[in-house]
């Protein structure tokens, strides 16, 4: 195994985004932020309490799960996609990589932003709520098995993008609903029927859960289906990722 | 006999209908500098990228060194380099950083005297710190040879690594293909510039829609497809064919002010039609002599010249 060369791409996926930390962290950090405030204030007014939980503590888990899904996706998709569109994706063809060597330095250095935003996010809505964290073992979970599988499905998305258009094509289409449905800013449980059941297919509402169980102790599913849910995705998205790279699908001519 | 730089069996690629490679076999011996010539479309980045894992063959066997690449397609890569000929960079990282990280990917830790005696030979040094994307094309291109070549690869593959450059580098790139190959290492090197492969290569091989026309030593190619061309200059205007050029099947020029003889192998030797030409009395005021170079043997080939004998 090319360890030093998985430490390598590790290392410049890394120094990549930390190159343009206006662009990648911070950009990020303000968006969910806003929704923060905007969100939080101008409907914890009306909103007091979701089962219990004060709207503003409510909202945070799903904010954090935000930052750290979207900015994993949007790492190594970007960084995968733009090495095929520059040319510099035969750099890492050529070399003594494997597909287990390059799927260790691109999700590596996503799941490195993932966490810096989602951790930057918790620390500012922190200033306004107070931390919380009442089952740190399963917010850990939660939190590295999120950035790890949307990481590598940003990898799968930039592997089959051949356009610009294909590879915004996840986090708008895809990502960006299931995730504003899947309960960050609302449970689940209070929607109306059939929306209710119909959110019961979305596999980010037990992520938020999850994540909710491990940060503020309550949720709405017990913790262990969304840690399931999560473990099934991640196994299925690493094997399919690592026979595709394997493969040499839309890398190889 | 050594193992073989690199061995290609039946080596096949095919898109849809449409075949790039006919079963290649060849044999690239280790230390040599092999040139691999042909038209545009050819097939010659098609082989090279067989063989690093740029493109998925078809059929067909490739061994690196011995090493199978069907039965480990990773571990042959630590050997390789490779100079495409796109030009691409990646804008993040200065030039220095570039191929530290190339170090890194080939498993090799960061070697500082290696980067700069990579980047000096490459007359990059004073760029060392610049961001790649404010590197002219020229420049870019140095530093494509230069990562191909910082891990001190056993083959190399330069895929047209003079296009766009000034000539004063490819002098200095030349040099130091010399010195790699003196020091060892395998070239394979694909150009249009044929001056290029006349300069380099020991070897030959010839390409054309898919199939290896013809692989070769350069000496023995260009005197068995070279021709040397001799012009005789009269003093005076010749009214007829003179004898002795009839007999060689010359060629009189329509002023009749000069006979031309194409001298190839086989035939008679020019210094013979000189001494008929001195026997008859012909008054000679300038004789001119033109060697084939390979470009001239090149197009010879791909128009589907026969064989010498």
């Amino acid at each position: 195994m090319n360890i030093l060369g998985m430490q390598t791409l590790f290392a410049k996926e890394v120094r990549r985004f930390m190159r343009v930390p206006g662009q990648t962290v911070l950009s990020p950090l303000i968006s969910t932020t806003l929704y923060f405030i905007v969100f939080g204030y101008s409907l914890s007014s009306r909103v007091q309490t979701v089962e219990g939980t004060p709207y503003l503590h409510f909202i945070v888990p799903g904010l954090v799960f935000l930052g750290i899904a979207n900015n994993a996706f949007l790492n190594s998709s970007s960084s995968l996609f733009i090495t095929k569109i520059q040319g510099t994706v035969v750099d890492l063809l050529v070399s003594p990589l494997g597909p287990g060597e390059l799927m260790a330095g691109f999700i590596g250095g996503a799941m490195v932003r993932g966490l810096i935003v989602g951790g930057l996010t918790w620390a500012v809505a922190g200033m306004f709520t107070g931390f919380s964290l009442e089952h740190a073992w399963v917010a850990a979970w939660f939190l590295l098995l999120s950035s790890y599988v949307f990481s590598v499905l940003g990898m799968l998305a930039a592997i089959w993008a051949e356009k610009f258009e294909q590879i915004n094509f996840f986090p708008t289409f895809v990502m960006l609903p299931l995730t504003f449905l899947g309960g960050v800013f609302y449970s689940v449980r209070e929607l109306p029927s059939p929306w209710n059941a119909i959110s019961l297919f979305n596999p980010m509402v037990y992520m938020v859960e999850g994540l909710r169980y491990g940060m503020l102790g309550r949720s709405s599913f017990p913790p262990l289906t969304g840690a399931a849910i999560l473990a099934g995705v991640a196994v299925v998205a690493t094997a399919l990722t690592y026979g595709v790279l394997r493969s040499g699908y839309k890398m190889k001519a | 006999m050594s193992t073989p730089a690199l061995e290609l069996q039946g080596l096949t690629k095919r898109y849809g209908d449409f075949t790039a490679l006919h079963s290649l076999d060849l044999t690239i011996r280790p230390g040599e500098i092999f040139a691999l010539l042909g038209p545009n479309g050819a097939g010659k980045t098609t082989m090279i990228g067989s063989v690093c894992g740029l493109v998925k063959k078809t059929a067909g066997t490739i061994r690196v060194f011995g090493q199978d690449l069907d039965k480990d397609p990773v571990s042959p890569r630590y050997e390789i380099g490779l100079v495409p000929q796109e030009i691409n960079f990646d804008p993040f990282f200065s030039v220095a950083e570039s191929l530290r990280i190339q170090l890194g990917f080939y498993g090799r830790r960061r070697d500082d005297a290696r980067i700069d005696e990579v980047l000096t030979a490459l007359n990059l040094q004073a760029k060392k710190d610049a961001m790649t994307r404010a590197l002219s094309g020229g420049m870019k291109r140095r530093l494509l040879i230069a990562k191909a070549l910082v891990h001190k690869p056993r083959l190399v593959f330069l895929d047209e690594p003079t296009a766009g450059v000034d000539v004063e580098l490819r002098r200095d790139l030349w040099t130091y293909v010399r010195k790699l190959a003196a020091e060892g290492t395998t070239i394979v090197l694909t150009t249009h510039y044929l001056e290029e492969a006349e300069e380099l290569a020991d070897r030959v091989g010839i390409i054309n829609e898919g199939r290896l026309l013809m692989v070769e030593d350069k000496a023995t190619l260009l005197r068995r497809f070279g021709e040397r061309r001799v012009v005789v200059t009269f003093e005076h205007p010749q009214a007829a064919m003179p004898e002795a050029g009839r007999r060689f099947s010359a060629r009189l020029s329509e002023d009749g002010r000069t006979l031309t003889y194409v001298e190839r192998e086989g035939c008679a030797p020019s210094g013979e039609l000189l001494r008929a030409l001195y026997a008859e009395g012909q008054p000679i005021a300038d004789v001119e002599t033109r060697h084939s170079r390979l470009e001239d043997v090149l197009i010879e080939i791909l128009r589907g010249r026969p064989q010498a004998a």
